[in-house]
């Protein structure tokens, strides 16, 4: 599969700090990538400088194979984290002037389209100021993709938006994989993460931490993981050996075990202790392996 | 450039269909007209209440010629000739007898019915106005009142004595009244324009009386009318291109499009509106003259420069307030860098009146080819009926043309760097850095 997008060591510095640094990146074309990392680890800044609205001190950048300027980087679409529309503007006019500075065409019918699409229609003539913060999101969303660009990147799409707008906008970026775009997106969300990503890459303090498929990652960390529900709850835990961590979501505990632990000794210990409703060993979230890398802890053990 | 385009077009549409815009588009012309409009309401609206005076006669000459003067004025003048409608003051006069004991306290006295509005003014006139040649002699007027220096009173009552005092002088030399008023005759110097040739007829041009109106109010308004054009839509860059940081605007448009696409499609936009506005109101004015019959007032020959010459310095101030307004990041900061970005606009405003008194003087040639001072001071000098040496636009225009690009190229470049960067504050120290090391 053709690469849209070559990343090959590249460091951005501000001042005395290095938001990212000696970074290389492949997205394959027509996949879905994700990017996560804490705040401030260096995703915008990546984002930014795929958008060559900033520029990378050193490494070389390549988009379709080729060394590009802001000028020849046409069709892709980008949704900045900080979201900003002319407030004065009315929706109609504003979905327009994107589109033509985005060289769109069949721009008055896609409006209209994708108005409709986000349940937008009424408010066509009126101002973007009357919007509420959800629905400016979904419009910002729509000036980005109305040009049908074959990249497009979205930082932190899901931000801010009710459980049906994140649903439907999750569709939307599928239907638009569909029909051949390739899509870049940061998140905090990492549910949403694991449900549609081809690729993950997570940046941590300006580094690479994570860069793969979700199984392999997955794989990375091996089955090392406990999915326990049981009558004590917590308290058939205490006093158990061979756990590393224990994370607990109230009706159900997922366990960290030590290296070399059997699960079948953890079985038979707490079936001493409780009644179990459910016992699983699995992979560990996403969302696990992203607070092991990332949580404070780690920071303290010199960032291993 | 087809994003320039549309960056010009939301612009220009964003500007022109305020209501700011179009209420400043009747305003200001009416401000700037307010002044000689109120002038000459007040000339027709003069307080008619009778006006009180104390007159205060050394001489003991003025009392009957006094007293005759304003038998003629209350009965005749203040009245319009056809209407018969009152249109100015009815003057009484008290003539009082000089303390000599005492003047001072006499003094103090009217001078409080004066402040108390019981009289209007007193008047002292002085021993010897009859023969005030020689030594020691007391020759004067003096007019006592809150505002003397313009208070039309004062001339009236000028006049009044110095007729009759020179008609005294002619009687007592026995001249008859021709010969008096030959002795009295005052010629004044005509200021004229020069001869010239029709070019298109070949025919020679008499010589015109200059006038007031072309002298000083023809490159008065032109020099405020780009001021106008200048400060309406240059100042709006900086405020517009700070929300547009601050609002988060700058980084979705700076996807598409570069700084400087960006940039030039605010500074055209600007253009655009104060063209519009140029358009309306030199087409306005020109109507105007033309239907009063003055059209050679219209200094046609100007009025191309004048566009050139609005078009590079909205260009100069307009990049120069975006660049700045690319690196505020609150109104503070704006307020703070507004002045030193408009300075090229007001400078000019300074020295207008020396320039307009001398156009080919040192100060004027000097100043008018400084190239942020070109547009307005060279269309200043232009304007005037003086003729400027014809290499001296030429060679501002050449300035400025260089000095426009050089402030395009240097706003662009702190533009692009500073308008991604928040909470950094201005100063010459970050704009040096923005400038040359990116």
């Amino acid at each position: 599969m053709m690469n849209i997008i070559e990343l090959s060591g590249i460091t951005k510095t501000f001042g005395s700090v290095k938001a990212v640094n000696n970074l290389s990146l492949e997205v394959p074309k027509g996949s879905i990538y994700g990017f996560i990392g804490p705040n401030g680890s260096g995703k915008t800044t990546t984002i930014r400088m795929i958008m060559k609205i900033m520029y990378p001190d050193v490494g070389k950048l390549l988009v379709n194979g080729q060394e590009t300027n802001l000028e020849r980087l046409q069709n892709v679409g980008y949704l900045p984290e900080d979201r900003g529309l002319y407030k004065k503007m009315k929706i109609g006019e504003l979905l327009q002037f994107h589109g033509e500075l985005n060289n769109g065409t069949d721009l008055p019918n896609r409006i209209n389209q994708w108005l409709e699409h986000l349940e937008l229609k009424a408010y066509k003539d009126k101002k973007v100021e009357t919007l509420s913060k959800g629905m400016r999101q979904k419009l910002q969303f729509i000036a980005t993709i109305l040009h049908q660009p074959e990249l497009i990147i979205l930082d932190e799409p899901f931000s801010g938006l009710d459980p049906v707008n994140a649903d439907m906008m999750k569709d939307i970026i599928l239907e638009l994989q569909q029909k051949g775009a390739t899509i870049i997106f940061s998140t905090h969300d990492m549910a949403m993460a694991e449900r549609m990503c081809d690729y993950i890459f997570m940046i941590y303090q300006g580094e690479k931490v994570l860069d793969g498929t979700l199984d392999n990652i997955q794989d990375q960390y091996g089955n090392d993981t406990l999915r326990i529900q049981s009558e004590l709850g917590t308290a058939a835990l205490e006093g158990l050996k061979g756990i590393e961590k224990v994370n607990n979501f109230g009706k159900l505990q997922e366990l960290k075990l030590e290296e070399g632990v059997d699960p079948q000794k953890i079985l038979a210990d707490l079936l001493k202790k409780t009644r179990i409703s459910k016992f699983e060993i699995t992979k560990p979230s996403l969302n696990d392996i992203f607070i092991r890398i990332a949580s404070p802890e780690r920071k303290e053990a010199g960032n291993e | 450039m087809n994003k320039i385009w549309t960056l010009f077009k939301r612009e220009y549409r964003a500007a022109v269909r305020t209501k700011s815009f179009i209420i400043s588009l009747v305003l200001v012309p009416i401000m700037m007209g307010g002044g000689f409009a109120a002038m000459i309401i007040m000339e027709n609206n003069k307080d008619t209440d009778d006006k009180h005076f104390v007159v205060i006669d050394h001489s003991g000459l003025m009392i009957d010629p006094l007293n005759e003067a304003l038998e003629t004025r209350n009965k005749e003048e203040i009245f319009h000739s056809h209407t018969a409608e009152k249109i100015d003051a009815a003057f009484v006069v008290e003539f009082m007898k000089a303390n000599e004991q005492d003047p001072q306290s006499q003094y103090l006295a009217l001078s409080k019915k004066v402040e108390s509005q019981e009289i209007h003014a007193f008047i002292e006139i002085g021993p010897d106005i009859l023969h005030p040649a020689g030594e020691n002699k007391e020759a004067f007027i003096k007019y006592y009142s809150q505002h003397s220096f313009d208070d039309d009173a004062r001339y009236w009552f000028q006049n009044v004595v110095n007729n009759r005092v020179q008609n005294m002088r002619a009687a007592e030399l026995n001249l008859d009244e021709a010969q008096a008023k030959n002795l009295m005759w005052w010629i004044n110097v005509e200021g004229m324009g020069l001869f010239s040739v029709d070019e298109k007829t070949g025919e020679q041009q008499e010589a015109e009386k200059t006038n007031e109106l072309q002298t000083f109010l023809v490159p008065y308004i032109m020099l405020l009318l780009m001021f106008m054009l200048v400060m309406m839509s240059a100042i709006p860059q900086l405020t517009n291109v700070m929300e547009e940081k601050s609002e988060k605007i700058a980084e979705v448009l700076l996807g598409t499009i570069t700084p400087f696409q960006f940039m030039m499609g605010k500074v055209l936009g600007g253009i655009g509106v104060s063209l519009t506005t140029a358009a309306i109101y030199v087409g306005a004015g020109v109507g105007t003259l033309q239907y009063m019959g003055m059209e050679s007032v219209i200094p046609m020959d100007v009025l191309p420069w004048f566009f050139i010459f609005t078009i590079l310095n909205i260009l100069m101030v307009g990049s120069g307030m975006a660049a700045l307004g690319a690196t505020c990041n609150d109104n503070k900061d704006a307020q703070s860098l507004t002045f030193p970005g408009i300075l090229p606009a007001i400078l000019p405003m300074f020295v207008m009146a020396p320039i307009i008194a001398d156009p080919t003087g040192t100060l004027a040639t000097t100043m008018s080819l400084i190239p942020p001072l070109t547009p307005m001071l060279m269309v200043l000098r232009l304007a005037t009926s003086v003729t400027i040496p014809i290499w001296e636009p030429i060679v501002g225009l050449i300035g400025v043309t260089l000095f426009t690009i050089f402030t395009v190229w240097i706003g662009a470049r702190i533009f692009r760097t500073a308008i991604l960067i928040q909470g950094q504050k201005p100063n010459l120290a970050t704009l040096y850095k923005y400038a040359f090391k990116g």
